[in-house]
């Protein structure tokens, strides 16, 4: 017996394994519903889709919302009352170097201070 | 194969993995329907035995869905990476079930009764019996090897992917494998219906 004797030729199993090939195992329809099932059951869950809003929601939210303008708000109106009348301590301090000698002459105050008691 | 399933959608496998992982039901559907069958074949052809080959396609499966938020886009195809954990889930099986007790290599599944006719089928039946039987007598890889190669007809390249070895060292198994399987087959010519000339 040759040694080629001991074994299929190659043309024999290769003739075998397209065989094999073309015999595709095919799953049951009941466990792909299984497969199908189970991949559903683990996936994540949808992302929840944020809605975006337009130029100005997106801006009124960059600034902080109404908090924030709220703040802004107060301080527009101090600002404007500051300057509609402001109170002498602020004015002192803004105008006191160029305020005339006079008008912060202490006999000045001395005598307003007299005429007022007298009253 | 599912042909209603898979002709659902044309989509790439990475942008299903994708659109799973954002919880679209389609894509769910899509991915088990395009990989299902694949996964199942191939654990059946290593392992011969359908029970196991769903119990080892299902685990195949849901480390894919566990993998899907993480899938990095173009470091591995979808398929090489289900025969790869394919492939190591079926050598485990058959490891462990060698721990327990030796394989009943004459126990394989019995195959499909829609055979055109009763002759044709029993000659069939023994053609895959004898070489599945020859097949599940060759090592681990080797097995593996073989049936990627020229039972899934993969080219080496992609059968070294997915075993995680060099090209020459897929060359060197899938020929030793072969030589194995022409040894073990030459005493059945006979069963295997080829007539001596």
């Amino acid at each position: 017996m040759s040694k080629a004797d001991l074994e299929l030729h190659d043309i024999e199993l290769d003739a075998l394994f397209a065989e094999a090939r073309q015999a595709v195992p095919e799953p049951s329809p009941e466990f792909m519903a299984r497969l199908t099932a189970e991949a559903l059951a683990v996936q994540p869950q949808r992302r929840a889709v944020v809605k975006r809003g337009g130029f100005w929601s997106e801006l009124w939210a960059t600034i902080g919302g109404a908090p924030a303008v709220a703040g802004l708000a107060m301080a527009g109106v101090t600002g404007l009352w500051l300057g509609i009348s402001p109170p002498a301590a602020v004015t002192d301090v803004i105008w006191g170097a160029s305020v005339a000698s006079d008008e912060l002459s202490p006999y000045l105050s001395f005598d307003m201070a007299l005429a007022l008691e007298e009253m | 194969m599912n042909v209603a399933f898979d002709a659902a959608t044309a989509e790439s496998d990475e942008a299903l993995i994708a659109a799973y992982a954002a919880g679209d039901a389609r894509a769910a559907r899509a991915l088990t329907a395009r990989f299902g069958p694949r996964v199942f074949s191939h654990a059946y052809r290593l392992l011969q035995d359908r029970s196991e080959a769903e119990d080892v396609a299902q685990e195949a499966m849901l480390r894919l869905w566990k993998q899907a938020p993480d899938w990095r886009a173009g470091e591995a195809k979808v398929s090489t990476w289900l025969y790869r954990v394919t492939g190591n889930l079926c050598i485990d099986r058959i490891r462990g079930k060698r721990g327990r007790a030796s394989v009943a290599l004459d126990a394989v599944a019995e195959p499909e009764d829609d055979a055109p006719g009763a002759e044709d089928r029993l000659q069939m039946q023994a053609r895959f019996s004898a070489l599945e039987t020859a097949l599940a007598a060759l090592p681990d890889r080797q097995r593996q090897a073989v049936v990627l190669r020229h039972i899934e007809g993969m080219a080496n390249p992609e059968i070294a992917e997915i075993m995680d070895m060099s090209v020459e060292a897929v060359e060197s198994l899938t020929a030793r494998g072969k030589r194995a399987l022409a040894q073990a087959l030459a005493g059945r010519r006979e069963e295997l219906g080829y007539v001596e000339s």
